[in-house]
């Protein structure tokens, strides 16, 4: 290893411990992909959302000689954008340590095939929202990567598009310094099959994480969003309208390794038709993460009998003086807000519409409140 | 031209009887008040009338103009004419006022026509004003987080925006300040015209002193049992209910 020539000793001895560890950490990570199994409904994690026919076909069409093969746009983005490469190591490894839920496999698939995407690295304000768009027709495995300098206020959005048999399989790593503000917002349009992994690091700053799926058949969202530094602020939103057979199966984990910081979670779907909602979401609070401000909430409407919500969300708090709540709700449409609006003579597929639409405006207002 | 009644029958959807033969004409131009003890289905006859779903109707007849209002949809009810002022106004969450007001009045246009945007809010603010009604609640989702008395004054709204020819205001005055009482009644006031109706529904004089019906019924065990006029309103407010323990 190559020391800088004015480092300390102690610095010197530091930055070995830390290269030491990552080494360590790479290699457990070699094991932790060769082990990992592909999902199926034995796997906790993948209990709902249909593995069997989803997750299954996905990891075969990794594993085959199928390419990534997709458009990657970038706007507004000034110097800020670096299209990322097979080469570029420090990218790779961070992908490599990504947590996941239950995907660890799948994960090991993408990093066979990583070098596309986008890195950002944002160091001043942005002044308009820099818009990344993903586009394939058959299977694209694009990584995004966003490092936000501290004090910086950015607004990034990051669509997916695809058609009936477009995949896209994405991993997002998210790192935002002190003091620094990132409202990022995910959006997959239309896609075959969607499957996002999204690692949040926040070190005191504020994130406001929205995703919103359309029309997509298959959709696995998996966010973790970890706090390192008192003070950070992590507030995750989702609002999605699922019709026909499709099926979103969404996954989240708020982790707190530090104390006095907060994270909020409003997810919100409305279900109609044969479509299936998933919500796994849980709060992990580490042991020495006092004054811990969380909360979690999960809010489904039905609009078919044979429409289906699975909502799963979790509390897992080992430090004392917290505060932390979670709530989860699934219920059909409020017949007496549909009789109001038709009362005024509004026709009932626009009443419907309408308060649907309302339940996950909420979502919205809070999103853009942030 | 007139909401016709006949031998109105119905019940709670598996549930109990409430209406058992009503009859009652209102023709256009004529306020008329119904009054009648806690229980006698006063909100039961305004529900049936614009179709809630909770309701079976088990016989009689409704007419609007000479339609059958009963064999229409809720929304074509409402479409036709007829305008319920509800008791408790429901919040409906992420629909703004605006956006609400704006459907109704569209569902209303002819075919291939809009509602002009500029006029809409035009008329929406100079109703707004006349009901005292701040203007930000445009922009607020229909009800929600308002006092009691906010949702009378905006269903009141609602009615001035849609300008029905059949009216029912279901107990409009409970829940509302003495000022607020005149506020509203000085709306309705304002709308009442020869090509309108209302049927106003309440316990108490106070709303009718402000609102001065034309003829006044009395419901009671889900018939109408007494029709007179104003001299009713006065015998309730001193006597109460009791002269109707006869009807038993």
């Amino acid at each position: 290893m190559d020391f800088p020539q004015n480092m300390s000793m102690e610095e010197a001895f530091a930055l070995a411990e830390a290269e030491a560890k990552l080494k360590q950490v790479l290699k457990e990570s070699t094991v932790r992909f060769e082990n990992a199994v592909i999902p199926n409904r034995l796997n906790e994690d993948w209990r709902f959302g249909r593995p069997h026919k989803h997750a299954v076909a996905l990891a075969e069409l990794l594993q085959s000689d199928t390419p990534s093969q997709g458009e990657a746009t970038v706007q507004h983005a000034g110097d800020a954008a670096v299209p990322v490469t097979s080469e570029d190591d420090d990218l790779r490894q961070t992908e490599m340590l990504m947590p996941t839920i239950g995907s660890d496999a799948l994960l090991g698939m993408h990093l066979k095939r990583f070098g596309s995407g986008y890195a950002l690295y944002i160091e001043e304000d942005t002044k308009e929202p820099i818009l990344l768009t993903y586009k394939t027709d058959t299977l694209y495995t694009p990584s995004t990567f966003i490092m936000l300098a501290p004090g910086v206020k950015a607004h990034v959005i990051e669509q997916h598009y695809g058609n009936e048999k477009g995949t896209i399989f994405a991993t997002r790593n998210i790192q935002v310094a002190e003091g620094a503000e990132l409202k990022v917002e995910l959006q997959p349009y239309g896609c075959a099959r969607c499957m996002v992994i999204t690692n949040i690091q926040n070190m005191g700053g504020k994130v406001v994480h929205y995703t919103h799926h359309f029309a997509c058949d298959w959709a696995r969202e998996e966010t973790v969003a970890e706090i390192y530094t008192p003070g950070a602020d992590n507030q995750l939103f989702s609002a999605n309208n699922l019709i026909c057979n499709q099926v979103l199966d969404q996954h989240t984990r708020q982790i707190h390794h530090v104390g006095g910081a907060t994270s909020n979670l409003l997810y919100k779907n409305v279900v109609d038709d044969t479509a299936t909602g998933i919500f796994a979401g849980n709060i992990y609070v580490a042991p020495c993460a006092h004054n811990t401000d969380a909360y979690q909430s999960n809010r489904n409407m039905l609009l078919s009998e044979k429409a289906t919500i699975h909502s799963l969300p979790g509390l897992e708090i080992l430090a004392d003086k917290v505060r932390c709540s979670h709530g989860s709700a699934s219920a059909p449409m409020d017949e007496e807000q549909l009789f109001y609006l038709l009362s005024r003579g509004i026709p009932r597929d626009e009443a419907l519409a309408l308060v649907s639409h309302g339940f996950l405006q909420d979502v919205v207002d809070k999103f853009e409140r942030s | 031209m007139s909401l016709i009644i006949k031998d109105l029958s119905a019940r709670v959807k598996d549930g109990a009887q409430i209406l058992n033969g009503i009859n009652l004409e209102i023709p256009k131009g004529e306020v008329h008040a119904i009054m009648g003890p806690n229980g006698s289905g006063k909100s039961t006859l305004s529900k049936v009338l614009c179709g809630h779903p909770d309701y079976e109707v088990t016989g009689g007849s409704a007419e609007l103009d000479g339609q059958d209002l009963l064999a229409m949809s809720v929304d074509e009810r409402s479409r036709a004419g007829l305008f319920l002022a509800f008791q408790y106004p429901v919040e409906v969450p992420g629909v703004t006022n605006a956006n609400f007001m704006r459907a109704a009045l569209q569902a209303r246009m002819p075919k291939g026509e809009t509602v002009d945007a500029v006029d809409f809010y035009k008329t929406m603010r100079n109703k707004m004003a006349a009901l005292g009604m701040d203007t930000k609640f445009t922009a607020r989702a229909v009800n929600e987080g308002f006092s009691g008395g906010e949702k009378k004054r905006n269903d009141i709204l609602q009615m001035m925006m849609l300008e029905p020819s059949y009216a029912i205001l279901d107990e409009t005055d409970s829940g509302l300040d003495v000022d607020a009482l005149r506020i509203v009644s000085d709306g309705v006031n304002a709308m009442r015209a020869p090509f309108r109706s209302f049927l106003v529904i309440t316990h108490y004089k106070r709303l009718l002193d402000y609102i001065k019906p034309d003829v006044v019924h009395v419901l009671y065990k889900g018939r109408i049992v007494r029709t007179a006029g104003y001299e009713m309103v006065e015998h309730i407010e001193k006597n109460g209910f009791d002269f109707l323990k006869s009807e038993e």
